[in-house]
């Protein structure tokens, strides 16, 4: 499990993380989203032991990782921006982690070879970012990680080599209970992976749940109101309303079923309950935490 | 699916193998090409060899190939070490200057003080595997000629272990000190010199503001300039026995000086820096734990040490721009000797600012710092507006000091060309006669600095002599002063005129004797040089032919034909046109320090009337009738009256001359 709480990092006075608190569960895809500067990658580095928290707690499988060099052993990460040795290839690099990584694979690197196919002689530097990319997974799945921590990872992957790298994780979390812990501004494709989801803004985890949780908790809805009556009541606990022609778009904080039964009390010609994508839900939490959605029409 | 895993991390994880040899790996062209450099030197040395042997000269012998060794060590090991001990730190420690690179090596699963002593050893290993190279090859060539010594070969692996600790030690420290590879050297080196350059910088300063204070480096803190210190204090010393050879065809004895011991002085020095080279790394170490992976990037790293770099650079630039800023508008301006308080409070606070501004742009990272910021600023130009007036108003009482004899453990007195040392047990009243002389030079202060300011050149009635007086206190201490002194024949004849006081110190009986370390058991006469101007041929001289001279001399003292100081004579003609110097080597204390061979020269004017000298050369074959000619006969066109008066306005240098 990984664990973060009350994390608080400060650079020069400005606080990245604000007192961040998250929950990862053993064996699940967690997405960690947010607006650009929301902190994301401030806490991914401190979840790789990178940066050390001002103050607050950050574990994983119990223990502090902060200069647990037995513990980072089983936590491999890709950074958006992935370091390599200017000179080096591929089995440069492939030598390297397995001299850090004791539970490093040479059979699983010689068999990812086949699925990226990529010259494993050729200098990292010469590659295209894509392929870049394809090398950073490559090495990081190779080391058998338990905890696979990942930062805008499929950012430049082509979409047939994203499905494939999404298709290996997935096979590493249901086979060997690889905890996954990715942040990544594509919401849809978190949509198809995660099963928990934090968002974070301001240095803070606004809110995580489950997936199932976080589309049950918000609804949106398509309503025609009976004649007359032009104007959503100011009554009714809307976070968002627009309108084309009569037919309103209303989103509402709660589920499908209490919503439709706020509404029958208006007596609409027609309710329609949709559920929201991730996409939407990010933006109508962030829209509740002051993040400027205000003009966004769906 | 099941993977195999395989196990190839060792079990410590404050090493890494993998991460030594990968640094090794990376960057071989550096401790590549360093080693080609060192190979080069044996190389060349053998080379030599077969050159001499083929020319019919002897090998080289164990005793002056650990000469050779100990000259690389005293001569060339320090300066080497240095350059190339940052260049080491900067490609290792490298990483945690950049975000991606520290992201990498930070995210590993080792501990810092893993990755801190995996990248030391590397470190460690690049700057010595140059030198082992370098080692080796000397190491066969001394076997291969039969001048192998073993004390040599470990006193030399000591001295390269040692310094090399504390290089890299010092160039690890700064390492983690900074934020930034540009940086790196630049504090490094900085840092390396930082006494050197306030020492300077300190006396240049107080010499523009203080009468007599000495503009000179003093060496005080020169410890705290690792290379200076080691270049100045590790040498090798040697002993030569001078034997006496004859050549069979000929039968001419010749003398050859023969090295019968060698030995590496200052070695303790290397030891102590190597402590300090341990202390730098244990610190090194302290700040990388608590280092922050986000200050790769920072000019300095270490929040404690900003403000320290803030306002460090600021009285660098005040004091170092300061003076370049009068210097370059106001001395331009105005002229004088002497530096005026308020100009300089203006350009040292410009200079201060400038470096204020400039540290703190560094520190940011931004051109955005005048905000807020003028209360360091303001700290800053009452710095220096504090110190220019205690300096002006000689606050500390430096001009008027004059330290008691009970204080003094030895005077060093320069004056006329000649140095003097004197002993308060053994030579009390030649000490009181310097110190009141010294008492009567402060006190006379104001007039000095207006008859310097007016000074309009030499004549036959007035000149210029500098003096300088060396204090070594009991205390440890020193008071070095130095006086650019006007005399006038006039004040001279007046009791208790400073210039009085100097003509009967100088010309005293005592002084003569003293001039030539006559009954000095501490000194002895080590060699000599002899130039003659009319076959233009020089000499170097033997011991035993300045003995010679120097008894010569003795009994030229004593007939009075050398030895009193002329202070107003500048006119040679009558000198014969020989330049004889005469070198003396201290064989007194040796715990203080090898002797500087140059402030044991005396310089002789030879002259007609002096004929126990001139008969001792003629004995010895160094002068002839020939080319016994006085600069007048020689140089006939120098003394027309024209060019006399051209040379007596032009002239500014002080001549010694003894008649």
């Amino acid at each position: 499990m990984i664990e973060v709480k009350d994390a608080v990092k400060r650079f020069d006075g400005f606080a990245a993380l604000d007192g961040a608190s998250l929950s990862v569960p053993d064996g699940s895809v967690y997405g960690l989203v947010g607006p650009n500067g929301a902190g994301k990658s401030t806490l991914i580095r401190h979840l790789t032991g990178i940066y050390r928290q001002d103050s607050g707690t950050v574990r994983m499988g119990g223990a502090d990782v902060w200069e647990d060099a037995e513990l980072k052993r089983r936590v491999a990460a890709i950074p958006d921006d992935w370091y390599y040795f200017n000179q080096a290839s591929i089995r440069d690099m492939m030598r390297f982690y397995r001299g850090f990584y004791p539970r490093f694979s040479v059979e699983r690197y010689e068999k990812l070879k086949e699925v990226f196919n990529i010259d494993e002689k050729k200098t990292i530097r010469r590659l295209s970012k894509g392929m870049q990319k394809q090398v950073a997974f490559w090495l990081a799945l190779s080391c058998m990680p338990d905890y696979l921590i990942l930062d805008e990872p499929v950012d430049g992957l082509d979409p047939v080599m994203r499905r494939q790298v999404w298709s290996l994780m997935m096979g590493d979390v249901s086979e060997r209970g690889t905890t996954v812990l990715v942040s990544s501004h594509n919401l849809r494709e978190l949509e198809d992976v995660c099963d928990h989801v934090g968002i974070m803004d301001h240095g803070r985890v606004l809110l995580e749940r489950s997936l199932a949780q976080l589309q049950d908790n918000m609804v949106k809805l398509q309503v025609v109101f009976p004649d007359g009556m032009t104007e959503v009541p100011p009554e009714l606990p809307v976070l968002h309303s627009s309108r084309i022609g009569r037919i309103h778009t209303l989103i509402m904080r709660m589920n499908a079923q209490e919503a439709t039964e706020r509404l029958t009390g208006y007596h609409p010609m027609l309710v329609d309950a949709v559920p929201l994508t991730l996409e939407e839900i990010f933006i109508y939490e962030l829209g509740g935490a002051d993040y400027a959605v205000k003009d966004i029409v769906l | 699916m099941s993977w195999e895993v395989r196990t190839m991390q060792s079990k410590t994880s404050y090493f890494n193998g993998t991460l030594f040899r990968r640094n090794l790996s990376r960057f071989w062209p550096l401790w590549g090409l360093a080693s080609f450099l060192g190979a080069l030197v044996p190389l060349a040395l053998l080379l030599q060899t077969l050159r001499r042997s083929a020319e019919g000269y002897p090998a080289e012998n164990a005793l002056s190939f650990t000469n050779f060794y100990y000259g690389a060590v005293g001569y060339a090991l320090p300066v080497i070490s240095l350059l190339y001990a940052i260049l080491c730190a900067m490609v290792v420690w490298n990483y945690l200057y950049n975000s991606r690179s520290v992201g990498l090596m930070h995210s590993l699963p080792i501990r810092r003080e893993g990755l801190f002593l995996t990248n030391f050893l590397s470190g460690m290993a690049m700057l010595l595997i140059p030198y082992v190279v370098t080692g080796g090859l000397c190491v066969l060539y001394s076997l291969l000629y039969g001048c192998f010594d073993l004390t040599g070969l470990a006193v030399t692996v000591a001295a390269v272990l040692g310094e090399s600790l504390f290089y890299f030690g010092s160039a690890t420290l700064v390492a983690f000190l900074v934020g930034n590879v540009f940086a790196l050297p630049a504090l490094y080196f900085l840092l390396h010199f930082l006494a050197v350059l306030l020492d300077w910088l300190v006396s240049a300063f107080s010499r523009g503001f203080l009468f007599g204070v000495s503009g000179d480096y003093s060496g005080t803190v020169e410890w705290l300039s690792p290379t200076v210190y080691l270049l100045r204090r590790v040498q090798p010393v040697c002993t030569y026995e001078e034997v006496s050879r004859r050549t069979e065809s000929t039968g001419e004895i010749w003398y050859e000086h023969v090295l019968t011991e060698v030995h590496l002085e200052g070695l303790w020095v290397v030891g102590v820096y190597a402590l300090a080279g341990l202390v730098m790394l244990a610190l090194a170490w302290l700040l990388y734990r608590r280092r922050r992976s986000e200050s790769a990037g920072d000019v300095v790293a270490v929040g404690p040490v900003k403000p320290l770099f803030r306002f460090g650079l600021a009285a660098l630039a005040a004091l170092l721009g300061g003076i370049a800023l009068y210097e370059l508008f106001w001395q331009n301006l105005t002229g004088g000797r002497y530096f005026e308080a308020l100009p300089m409070v203006v350009c040292m606070a410009a200079a201060g600012a400038i470096g204020y501004y400039g540290a703190s742009m560094l520190l940011a990272k931004s051109l955005r710092v005048f905000r807020g910021s003028w209360k360091g600023l303001a700290l800053v130009l009452c710095a220096c507006a504090a110190l220019c007036g205690a300096l002006e108003f000689d606050l500390p009482g430096v001009e008027k000091r004059v330290p008691e004899q009970e204080e003094v453990e030895t005077v060093d007195l320069q004056v006329a060309g000649n140095s003097y040392t004197f002993y308060p047990e053994e030579e009390e009243a030649l000490l009181e006669q310097v110190r009141t002389l010294h008492s009567a030079i402060a006190a006379e202060r104001d007039s000095i600095i207006e008859r310097q300011e007016s000074w309009w050149g030499e004549t036959d009635r007035e000149t210029m002599v500098r003096l300088r007086l060396t204090y070594r206190l009991k205390n440890g201490r020193m008071v070095k002063r130095s006086y650019d002194l006007p005399l006038s024949q006039e004040r001279m004849a007046q009791a208790g005129t400073y210039e009085n006081l100097l003509d009967a110190l100088i010309n005293g009986e005592a002084m003569k004797a003293k001039r030539l370390h006559l009954n000095d058991p501490e000194y002895q006469a080590a060699g000599g040089y002899l130039y003659r101007n009319a076959d233009n041929r020089d000499f170097d001289l033997n011991s035993r032919e300045a003995a010679a001279i120097l008894e010569a001399l003795g009994q030229d003292v004593q007939e009075g034909t050398w030895g009193t100081h002329d202070w107003f004579t500048h006119d040679n003609r009558n000198d014969y046109a020989v330049d004889l110097n005469l070198y003396f080597h201290q064989t007194g204390d040796p715990e203080d320090g090898p002797v500087d061979v140059a402030e044991e020269r005396i310089s002789i004017r030879l002259r007609p009337a002096m004929r126990h000298t001139i008969a001792c050369l003629r004995e010895l074959g160094l002068v002839t009738e020939d080319t016994l000619r006085t600069y007048g006969e020689l140089y006939p066109e120098d003394f027309d009256e024209a060019a006399d008066a051209i040379a007596q306005e032009d002239t500014v240098a002080v001549t010694a001359v003894y008649s």
